[in-house]
């Protein structure tokens, strides 16, 4: 099976360019595996890979135009030759390692932990089913990036827009009824910036390798701005 | 939230704006299937009605408004140069004003003779 991998070192001075390689197949072969085989023919290639199985987020790249896990991407659906770029948008290290701090700041910066204003309770601090409920489809996020790097108002706008990961955090913990600092978190998420760069067109909804829906999750904080508001 | 009203009241001034600006088009559209006025008697005569003449300042309204945020819009994403941006988006905000006026010019002329 035909790959052309992106190829850059930024030390070696020659321009990004895609090389070439043959990769023998398997049956039931990922593209991690079929990654794993490129740096076999050739050391010098770099990408990020972990777990293998869709739980850490390390493999995310660019295939054939689309954000995915290599690890959880069977070889044989993909046309060829099969295009394997980096995550677009985010500096280049090398090949297909990417600088993610951008998107890290952007997360950090919805300060992704409960906040209590009621003294911590002896024991756990219970939550209804129903309650719980209301976390799914939020809490499933492994941070791989592969939505906010397919969001074209996160390419233009990357240190003022948080894009659609940070926010579907944020609306995980604007969600949780355990949190008590939804104004204080929406308040922060106020001005034309922050939220209201997305214009809904669900790019992250499309490559998410989770199934989640940032765009609704979006969708939630405004309608929850919004009651907040009148 | 004066600073975040930005965010938020644009965002609802361009869905508030859309839905009746989708509501008048269809009826604009229903009035020169059923009712197309023939000759300039009979548009005066149409926005001598001072609910028709509302309607279509109302419609005026919300056209610009809905066509600030848009452009607004894309400024902010586009435009990242502050300076610039700010410049623009006067002569965007001068350029509409000076349509409604025009158009409201238009609209008031007949309801004046």
């Amino acid at each position: 099976m035909k790959f052309r991998v992106y190829r850059y070192s930024p030390e070696s001075g020659l321009k990004p360019y895609m090389q070439e390689f043959v990769v023998e197949t398997t049956r039931g072969m990922m593209l991690r595996d079929a990654l794993l085989a490129i740096q076999e023919q050739d050391e010098s290639f770099a990408f990020r890979h972990s777990c293998g199985d869709g739980v850490c987020g390390s493999d995310s790249v660019n295939v054939n135009g689309l954000n995915m896990l290599a690890c959880t991407t069977p070889v044989a659906g993909l046309r060829q030759p099969v295009l394997v770029r980096p995550l677009p948008g985010r500096p280049v290290i090398r090949d297909l390692v990417v600088d993610m701090s951008q998107f890290y700041k952007q997360y950090r910066s919805v300060e992704p932990w409960l906040k209590r204003q009621d003294p911590l309770p002896e024991h756990e601090v219970h939550q209804s089913p129903e309650e719980r409920d209301k976390l799914d489809g939020l809490h499933e996020c492994i941070l791989c990036g592969c939505c906010s790097t397919a969001c074209p108002s996160f390419w233009w706008n990357p240190e003022k827009f948080l894009g659609p990961q940070a926010l579907l955090t944020a609306c995980r913990f604007l969600e949780d009824s355990r949190d008590q600092a939804a104004e204080e978190r929406l308040d922060a998420l106020a001005g034309p910036y922050k939220l209201f760069r997305c214009h809904s067109i669900m790019n992250c909804v499309e490559v998410c390798p989770k199934g989640l829906n940032p765009t609704k999750a979006i969708g939630r904080i405004k309608a929850k701005m919004l009651k907040g508001s009148l | 939230m004066s600073q975040g009203a930005s965010g938020l009241r644009a965002w609802l001034l361009q869905r508030a704006t859309a839905l009746y600006l989708a509501g008048y088009a269809v009826y604009l559209l229903l009035f020169f299937i059923l009712t197309p006025p023939r000759d300039y008697g009979a548009w005066i005569a149409w926005i001598d009605n001072p609910l028709h003449a509302v309607g279509l300042m109302l419609f005026l309204g919300a056209l610009l408004l809905h066509v600030w945020v848009g452009f607004r819009d894309v400024l902010l994403d586009y435009v990242p140069l502050f300076p610039l941006r700010l410049a623009l988006l006067a002569l965007l905000g001068f350029g509409l004003a000076a349509c409604g006026f025009w158009a409201l010019r238009i609209i008031m002329a007949p309801l004046l003779i």
